[in-house]
């Protein structure tokens, strides 16, 4: 007669060892196992050797660099500003990394997240950019390069670069542009966007000062190029203070028909 | 899905001089619904002394009937009123006796004291660690975009009517960027011998 | 997938529930009732753990009547609501937690009619109106659109009636009668059950 026991084994059996087996795997590398010494009777000690288990090794593609991003549009410029940190977890690398690149004399990213991508990405936007120079005799406009981005950044759809664009500059007609991205190419043109660790802190005091949200019987003056610089050292200030990934110095690109100047701003350093 | 956002809440408190702010907003949702828009999160625990709770709706009702189960038997005990100092570590109390399994709020403490009318804010975390400061606290879903609008906004030694604008620009504006938090905002401005309540008109989404 | 409405108005508050009593994917039975009397004029619509709900709801019900027995007088609405939450929130934190979501609907002397919204984790809520289930996403917003606190009976009736059509016409799962009290100065009334579609 066949037992319960034997019932259970032929119709599980198989599955049943190979639960135990993954088990035992997953325990070996999880905790590396001394040797085990055997004593028998009274010859020497013998040692056996125990077989690790297989172990895997992980590669994380990613790092995380920190850093915020901000751009505002104005009626006839654009400011694209950035703190110049660039750290992991808890160490800094550097006081003295901008996350704006300046893609023309008009337009200016600001690209924060993980910087070997921000880098990568920067480098085949110049690329690109080159050549469209060589082929048309002229520099791409910023919502071309706009567009542009956001089909580079979709082609790693499923491989993303890791990284949060803010671009700014000056659009056909020499008016202030702002285009946000999210790091797969969904992008909109806005007049003012954060982007970055700080982002959540820097967004709701645009929404309110420039956006002039929940303010009612305000005069809503347009924004003037020195108000817009004010605002963003103040706001940046503020962040520094509690952002961990955000500080040491402030870099404001003021972008206008005359081209890019930049202007550099002291933030906390601790 | 944190259990701390399951219901979705923004408080913040600010001081002022001789004055003190506390506001929250007013939404109760179970993650993306929204139920009610007129739910308590403030609760008066003296003349002078309010406590805010935001996180798990159950608990912030839970904790606000013991608080005042507490402060009423100090009070009947002691026969006089609570410090807000007191009352922090009353708060702090109440929580680290459930260290191993908390009560999910995050508690704002707003007031004067009821000797010297000196202001005092403070705010704990979910297992009562205290942490008392001298500008202004904030706690809730929102605490990031609190923190940068208060960070910018608040200055020292503002008057009962400056705090209020300045407390509610903050919170408006903080919790028009959350999705949980919101609909409807209540402020309590406390001075010596008078407090101002105000409900807030907001954005409905 | 249950579903529990509650509306109110200025001298009455109307709690209706669906009637279909289910297991995983079967329906066992058509004609459930899921609400409990509190007292002569309360009622505490219940929904949720199909054990628990029955349990919790007599518990509470038994200890609200001996409340009455012992003092001479009813809890309030009010007071029943918040002793219902007390004793869900306190079962929250035993090993033997209640998951019963619940609607308590009542009728005050002096306060007037009430409604409370209370989930199973024990947040009570006061609320002009209200919605448990799966039902609650398509009935809130039908609510919020023409919800009035100046509706008379028959209005809140047509109102449900519109809440229950959306409920047959938009959720999968088949609820398509409701089983509707009334609570008043008078007491607790039941009214017909509502069916989807025939008005």
């Amino acid at each position: 007669m066949k037992t319960l026991g034997h019932m259970i084994n032929s119709r599980f059996g198989s599955h049943l060892f190979d639960l135990l087996s993954s088990c035992r795997k997953n325990f070996h590398i999880l905790s590396k196992q001394p040797k085990i010494s055997v004593n028998i009777g009274q010859m020497d000690t013998v040692e056996e050797y125990q077989h690790g288990g297989p172990k895997q090794a992980y590669f994380n593609p990613y790092a995380f660099n920190g850093g915020t991003v901000l751009a505002v549009a104005g009626e006839d410029f654009s400011v694209v500003a950035s703190d110049t940190r660039l750290s992991e977890g808890f160490s800094i690398f550097t006081r003295d990394n901008p996350k704006t690149y300046n893609l023309t004399s008009n337009t200016v990213l600001g690209c924060t997240g993980f910087h070997g991508d921000a880098l990568t990405l920067t480098k085949v936007l110049e690329a690109r950019l080159k050549m469209y120079e060589h082929e048309h005799h002229k520099p791409m406009s910023t919502k071309a390069i706009a567009a542009m981005l956001s089909t580079i950044l979709y082609y790693k759809r499923f491989f993303p670069y890791y990284v949060n664009n803010i671009l700014g500059g000056l659009d056909e007609e020499g008016k202030g542009c702002v285009y946000s991205f999210d790091p797969v190419g969904s992008y909109e043109r806005e007049s003012f966007r954060a982007g970055g660790t700080a982002s959540s802190m820097l967004q709701p005091l645009l929404d309110n000062q420039i956006g002039f949200k929940n303010q009612i019987g305000v005069d809503q003056t347009p924004l003037t190029k020195e108000k817009a610089i004010f605002l963003v050292k103040d706001v940046f200030t503020s962040a520094a203070e509690r952002d961990i990934y955000t500080g040491d110095q402030l870099i404001i690109n003021v972008i206008t028909k005359d081209g890019t100047r930049t202007e550099y701003f002291p933030l906390r350093r601790d | 899905m944190s259990i701390m956002s399951y219901n979705g809440a923004a408080i913040m408190a600010m001081r002022g001089k001789d004055c003190v702010a506390i506001a929250a907003d007013r939404r109760f949702g179970v993650q993306a619904q929204t139920v009610s828009m007129d739910f308590q999160k403030i609760f008066e625990i003296g003349p002078t002394l309010y406590v805010g709770l935001p996180g798990l709706a159950t608990d912030v009702q839970t904790i606000a009937q013991k608080l005042k189960f507490r402060t009423n038997l100090y009070e009947l005990r002691e026969n006089r009123k609570m410090k807000p100092k007191t009352f922090l570590s009353v708060v702090s109390n109440l929580l680290y006796e459930r260290r191993f399994g908390p009560y999910f709020v995050e508690p704002v403490v707003a007031g004067l004291d009821p000797n010297t009318s000196e202001p005092f804010i403070a705010s704990l975390d979910l297992i009562g660690c205290p942490m008392i400061t001298e500008d202004f606290v904030v706690s809730g879903t929102c605490s990031e975009q609190m923190y940068g609008m208060c960070e910018s906004l608040w200055e020292p030694d503002m008057s009962p009517d400056d705090l209020f604008e300045t407390i509610s620009q903050a919170l408006l504006n903080a919790v028009d960027r959350d999705a949980v938090s919101g609909w409807g905002a209540i402020v309590h401005i406390i001075e010596k011998d008078k407090v101002t309540t105000k409900t807030l008109k907001a954005r409905m989404d | 997938m249950e579903c529990l409405i509650g509306i109110k108005g200025k001298d009455f508050v109307i709690v209706a529930s669906d009637t279909i009593s289910a297991r995983s994917i079967v329906s066992m039975k058509q004609d459930h009732d899921k609400m409990f009397k509190l007292s002569d004029k309360i009622v505490m619509a219940c929904s949720g753990e199909s054990g628990d709900t029955v349990q919790f709801a007599e518990y509470i019900s038994k200890n609200i009547q001996l409340y009455k027995m012992r003092n001479g007088y009813e809890l309030s609405p009010r007071a029943a609501a918040n002793f219902t939450r007390r004793n869900l929130a306190e079962y929250l934190r035993s090993r033997t937690p209640y998951q019963v979501n619940m609607l308590i609907g009542g009728y005050d002397e002096t306060d007037g009619p009430s409604l409370f919204y209370m989930d199973y984790l024990a947040a009570l809520i006061e609320a002009p109106f209200a919605a448990h289930g799966y039902g609650s996403f398509f009935v809130l917003s039908l609510l919020d659109r023409y919800y009035r606190d100046d509706v008379t009976q028959e209005g809140a009736i047509k109102l449900l009636h519109q809440c229950i059509d959306e409920v047959q016409k938009r959720f999968i799962v088949n609820l398509p009668t409701f089983k509707v009290r009334c609570i008043n100065k008078d007491g607790i009334t039941d009214l017909p059950d509502l069916r989807a579609g025939k008005q």
